[in-house]
């Protein structure tokens, strides 16, 4: 039986007059370099999807000149299918904060950002409060805890753009731009917000650090397997019967067993026609195909990636078409239109999708389809971009009798 | 570019629709000389975000999430009995300036679909009965 590991869930954490900071006191008496070998021992992965090791981004950012910097939480989350980040920013916000606070003491940054999409009205308002209350408290603004550490935090609403959970399109907007993304290099450490060295982290990624300070690395790197260390939080939805917020030890369990066990199974049926292990931009998997662990190498494994957690289960008898449209239309609402074969080609595609309920795919548009894909991922500089074909491409392949029209040999 | 460091566009922007429910055109000239920017450039800016509007909504914005997970906890059916409730299509504000209806990417509540959003405010697990009630609360 699956069992959660408790490592970032925990009861609800708001109150800034009774909450000690513990890591982040622990981490003042560290200083710079300890913090960082701590987040680098700890083989702590960047949770936003990318998975990118916190501990290098911020080394690097350590070593940066700079007269200032920045360090930003990106809580922009906005891929269909995720909304861990949420249950963080709405019962633990203050181990994020902390999280933050570390980060930007140990990369040297003074200014902070929390960046909270738009349709977040009730974490918008919870960290707000947290804001306020740390101003108050002594918590944020000069010489926090009497270390000589000055820090202070400014909350920006996001407006609905899901690009500007791309590192780059985020500082674009906080600069009061579109949110589009930008040509990388320079990384967002080397010139980011302002032009300044800029630190990007996902929620979760800060909660973790946060946790990893206050136990200790060995405490994290003891849980989940050799490249995927620690836990993750999931979120389950779709055809499932229990669909919520789930805290998995990296290893100690399937794909299977999450939705089997946590999930209680799927809805109104046994298999299910597909999961998407990772949200909308990672690709399907079939019911023979959830044997693997949950590891970020078990799935990929299996072909597919572990993404920002979000598992959707899609019922046995749904509509494949209707499916496609649903994914399809998600990226050409949200691409941002800068690189042209995103902007154009999910727009393509939409229409292509649109033309066949009902009516199966001849195997030249499935050869466009794939090309269309291809082409975006190579030219597209955002991973929305890159990744938009994933799920869809993926579809085609694995249900070929259902969607594409039968080959007639002629002798 | 729009650097003014102490002044952040999108806080501000969000503020002025508070004000008035949508971003007026001078406001848009004020925003335009505060940041010394062409105004086509700030309006650029503000038109990138689907939640930002230069033209008057309705007094309620509805926005009902059709992505995926609660496409699969049948949200269409939520907002095809929305649309008719309200006569109103995607994007479209009712002559009476009472309801603007938007048909959006993911709130999410993907856990507890279908969701609707009354301009600040998140119904979740909503059943069309439920969801009409709650519209007529706001006639």
């Amino acid at each position: 039986m699956v069992k959660e590991r408790k490592f970032l869930k925990g009861p609800r954490l708001r109150d800034v007059s009774t909450y000690e900071f513990p890591g982040l006191k622990k981490a003042l008496s560290l200083g710079p370099d300890r913090i960082i070998q701590q987040i680098s021992d700890a083989r702590l992965l960047g949770r936003g999807g990318a998975g990118f090791p916190t501990g290098t981004k911020w080394d690097l950012a350590l070593q940066q000149q700079g007269e200032r910097k920045y360090m930003i939480c990106n809580a922009d989350e906005g891929e269909p299918g995720t909304f861990k980040d949420r249950y963080l920013l709405e019962e633990r916000p203050l181990k994020v904060l902390e999280g933050l606070m570390i980060g930007a003491y140990a990369v040297g940054a003074t200014q902070g950002y929390i960046y909270i999409r738009g349709e977040y009205s009730e974490p918008i308002k919870i960290v707000r409060e947290i804001l306020e209350d740390a101003r108050e408290e002594g918590i944020l603004g000069e010489d926090i805890f009497g270390s000589g550490f000055d820090f202070d935090i400014k909350l920006v609403r996001g407006a609905g753009a899901y690009v500007c959970g791309d590192e780059t399109s985020l500082i674009n907007s906080i600069e009061g731009k579109r949110g589009i993304s930008r040509i990388k290099p320079p990384y967002p450490i080397q010139e980011g917000l302002y032009g300044h060295p800029t630190v990007v982290n996902n929620v979760e990624s800060l909660a973790c650090a946060a946790e990893i300070i206050k136990q200790g690395a060995g405490e994290f790197a003891a849980l989940g397997t050799d490249n995927s260390r620690g836990t993750k939080l999931i979120s389950l939805s779709g055809d499932i019967n229990i669909s919520e917020v789930f805290e998995i030890e990296f290893g100690s369990c399937t794909l299977s067993e999450i939705i089997e066990n946590l999930g209680g199974g799927v809805r109104r049926g046994r298999d299910p026609k597909f999961v998407i292990p990772g949200g909308l931009s990672t690709a399907a998997l079939l019911p023979e195909e959830l044997d693997c662990t949950y590891t970020y190498e078990g799935i990929e494994s299996a072909g597919s990636s572990l993404g920002s957690g979000a598992i959707i289960v899609v019922g046995e008898s749904r509509d494949l078409v209707d499916i496609l449209l649903k994914v399809s239309r998600f990226y050409m609402d949200e691409t941002c239109g800068t690189c042209f074969p995103c902007r154009e080609g999910n727009k393509q595609i939409n229409y292509m999708l649109s033309q066949h309920r009902n009516k199966k795919f001849s195997g030249q548009e499935v050869e466009l389809i794939e090309d269309i894909g291809e082409v975006i991922a190579a030219a597209a500089r955002c991973g929305l971009g890159q990744t938009s074909l994933s799920l869809i491409n993926s579809i085609f392949n694995k249900f070929p009798e259902e969607l594409i029209e039968e080959v007639i040999h002629v002798d | 570019m729009l650097e003014l460091e102490n002044e952040i566009f999108l806080e501000m922007v969000h503020n002025i629709q508070e004000t008035y429910g949508y971003v007026p055109e001078r406001e848009i000239n004020q925003l335009a000389e505060k940041f010394d920017q062409p105004r086509a450039k700030i309006y650029g800016a503000i038109k990138f975000y689907s939640m930002f509007y230069t033209e008057p909504t309705g007094k309620y914005v509805i926005r009902i999430c059709d992505s995926l997970s609660c496409h699969l906890n049948d949200s269409h059916d939520l907002l095809l009995a929305v649309e008719n409730f309200l006569g109103l299509k995607n994007g479209e504000t009712s002559p009476d300036q009472l309801f603007t209806l938007e048909v959006v990417e993911c709130l999410g509540h993907c856990g507890e679909g279908p969701v609707m959003m009354v301009n600040d405010k998140m119904y979740t697990e909503l059943s069309k009965g439920r969801a009409l009630e709650i519209l007529k609360e706001c006639q």
